[in-house]
């Protein structure tokens, strides 16, 4: 990305807050429509515009084209010395003239264990390539100015300029649970099973569930996140959102509770923390799914973006066994 | 003098419309609206508008616009359309219904294709949609032509085509698609017919010229020509991660953390694209290995090149698509699961 702003700019994104002459119909620097006014709820989250059919968006000296609704595509016109990395998943075509090649990762262990991409690939211009994930949604841009820096949720990631830092950090938010094991048995053998425990010809009790019982652990924001980092020039990155995305920034202290799945990116200067919320019940149930509520506490200062798309986070709803720092609270 | 009548021209189709029309009656592509084309030359299918009409022979067509398109064909006595069953949404008690006797017997079965199409004789009528969120493409074929379509992505197609499928052949192809790679071929040999396509998420058409390629990933393929020449290419990266073994420091250093490290995850996005999950692993990690392997064997690598193919590892296989013809690719994938 290179500063459009030029002593013509006249026109500031309400979006990215980055200036430029205003004479295209959409921000050169993030894709958002210039025609637009902001559209924020009262509760201070503004809904992320979609990136118009064919806006192009400026890096070095480099284009990003976006196309499509559904599932949008981004073209990028790469120059000679420019350059994206991504993974390897969104690759949609590209043409024999870009060249592709690995980008370097560290502990490919760890990130395997962590279910994050093995294979990240860099492209280099001069050339064409295309990207475009695997489920409909939201593309977003988010520029980085010299030395700013935006974490993103794993997997959301579309590419991003050559020039910004690629890092991923630990959570920190993460839980320890009971599960039960399943069973490798026939249908009909767990149904006999059932029969017979019914009919008290074999323990029913819970001491055969707990042998059944094993930790498991569970990140509900996943192990790592996405860390990109701007350098000494400014930068790119594009992420896909699915569903909708908002975004809302928080002051300083100012903290919320948002579905964990829904995170999609912050600031690095946001906090992250689990909390748990117990609802008024008059009995507690054999588990505890429906007892407690998994929330995401995120601090402020700094902004934070969601998704209004989002994974089931899979809770066991047994006992926690372990947890990270967290918060709770129980309603009476 | 001459009472000469303005026409306009469908820039999808190419078919002819009085000039008060607003969309094409032949594919019902907008008339009144600009192409959105990429700087790169790649055009976006065009966006039918919900209810549009488009007529193919006696019968009619009717969209219903929307995330998950529904055409709904509304089929005269003299003729009929087949089909994928699964595609089925509704049909009226009357149509009657038939199975079209497809080559390739078991073959298809072991391929995951249907093992018949089915077939609606008018008159009645019968809607079709599929199961995710994509475009129609409706694409009228003059005789003789041909065009070749990815599996699965058949919507309807009229009875005045003829249809074969055919095996990309080698192992790479095999190891891609797990079960093989499989292109429905659909011509026109002597009147004309209608192909209407579901393509998942949006859809881009690219007229390649004559010896111009493009490198495609497999599972954003959709349709093309029958002059576009299609290959698999395996391409091969410098420098990608090839361990599925944790070294000995790291994993030292992964079992030393507060919070251990969680099973690998079965969620998306890890090998989303193309064919996916396992496959798609299979495709990065150890079939780009094996095809590399086994491409080094058949050119005269020797033993020294498939090992390094198989310690190399990383890399993909995408298709490479030569011209001169019209090539259709799709924003998303998802595989289809047999019945």
């Amino acid at each position: 990305m290179t500063d459009i702003a030029t002593p013509e700019s006249t026109y500031t994104c309400p979006y990215c807050k980055q200036a430029s002459p205003g004479v295209s119909t959409s921000c050169p620097t993030c894709g958002a429509p210039v025609d637009i006014k902001l559209r924020t709820t009262a509760s201070g989250w503004t809904e992320l515009p979609s990136i118009a059919d064919m806006a192009r968006i400026q890096f070095g000296q480099s284009t990003c084209q976006v196309e499509g609704r559904l599932v949008p595509v981004a073209e990028m016109k790469l120059a000679a010395g420019d350059g994206v990395y991504f993974t390897h998943d969104v690759l949609l075509w590209q043409e024999p003239a870009a060249h592709v090649d690995a980008l370097p990762l560290t502990k490919p262990w760890t990130r395997h264990r962590a279910g994050m991409p093995l294979v990240m690939l860099q492209a280099s211009g001069p050339g064409r390539i295309a990207f475009s994930h695997d489920s409909p949604g939201e593309l977003i841009a988010l520029p980085l100015q010299r030395g700013a820096a935006v974490d993103v949720r794993e997997h959301a990631l579309l590419a991003a300029t050559s020039g910004v830092n690629y890092d991923w950090v630990e959570t920190g938010v993460w839980f320890v649970a009971s599960e039960e094991q399943k069973e490798d048995t026939a249908g009909g053998v767990k149904l006999l099973k059932m029969g017979l425990e019914l009919a008290g010809a074999t323990s029913g009790d819970g001491r055969d569930r707990d042998r059944n019982d094993q930790p498991t652990w569970h990140y509900p924001v996943g192990q790592f996140i996405d860390r990109f980092h701007a350098g000494d020039q400014p930068g790119l990155v594009l992420v896909q959102a699915s569903g909708n995305a908002y975004v809302r920034e928080l002051a300083a202290g100012e903290s919320l509770l948002v579905k964990p799945p829904a995170l999609l990116f912050k600031d690095p200067t946001v906090g992250m923390q689990l909390h748990v919320e117990y609802p008024a019940a008059g009995v507690k149930l054999w588990r505890t799914w429906g007892n407690r509520y998994l929330w995401l506490r995120v601090f402020g200062p700094g902004r934070v973006g969601l998704q209004s798309c989002y994974d089931h986070l899979d809770d066991p709803g047994t006992d926690f066994r372990d947890l990270s720092p967290h918060t709770d609270h129980l309603w009476r | 003098m001459t009472d000469v009548e303005q026409r306009i021209q469908c820039r999808w189709c190419h078919a002819q419309s009085p000039s008060s029309a607003r969309t094409c009656d032949r594919c019902g592509a907008p008339l009144d609206v600009h192409d959105a084309v990429t700087d790169s030359g790649w055009r976006q299918a065009p966006r039918l508008r919900d209810l549009t009409e488009f007529h193919w022979a006696a019968s009619t067509c009717q969209l219903d616009a929307g995330a998950v398109p529904v055409v709904e064909i509304t089929l005269d006595a003299a003729d009929s359309v087949f089909f994928e069953h699964h595609t089925m949404l509704w049909k009226d008690e009357t149509v009657p219904m038939a199975v079209m006797n497809t080559p390739g017997g078991a073959k298809r079965l072991l391929s995951g294709m249907p093992f018949v199409l089915s077939v609606a004789r008018g008159p009645g009528r019968v809607a079709f949609s599929r199961d995710a969120p994509g475009e129609i493409i409706v694409i009228p074929i003059e005789a003789p032509h041909e065009v070749d379509v990815r599996e699965h992505a058949l919507l309807l197609a009229s009875a005045t085509l003829s249809y074969s499928f055919e095996k990309l052949p080698g192992l790479r192809a095999m190891l891609v698609a797990n079960t093989g790679m499989y292109l429905d071929r659909y011509v026109a040999q002597s009147a004309p017919g209608l192909l209407v396509l579901h393509g998942f998420g949006n859809v881009f058409e690219r007229t390649l010229g004559e010896g111009e390629t493009i490198l495609v990933e497999p599972g954003g393929f959709l349709y093309k020509d029958a002059t576009v020449t299609m290959e698999l290419a395996q391409v091969n990266f410098k420098g990608s991660m090839a361990a599925t073994s944790p070294p000995a420091d790291e994993a030292a250093q992964a079992g030393a953390t507060a919070a251990p490290a969680a099973e690998p995850a079965a969620s998306s996005g890890r090998f989303g694209r193309g064919l996916k999950g396992l496959m798609g692993a299979k495709s990065m990690l150890n079939v780009g290995a094996l095809a590399s392997a086994a491409g080094s064997l058949r050119s005269g690598g020797g033993l020294q090149g498939v090992a390094a193919s198989l310690a190399g590892g990383g890399g993909a296989t995408l298709m490479r698509m030569k011209g001169p013809g019209r090539l259709g690719v799709q924003s998303m994938f998802m595989a289809h699961k047999s019945e």
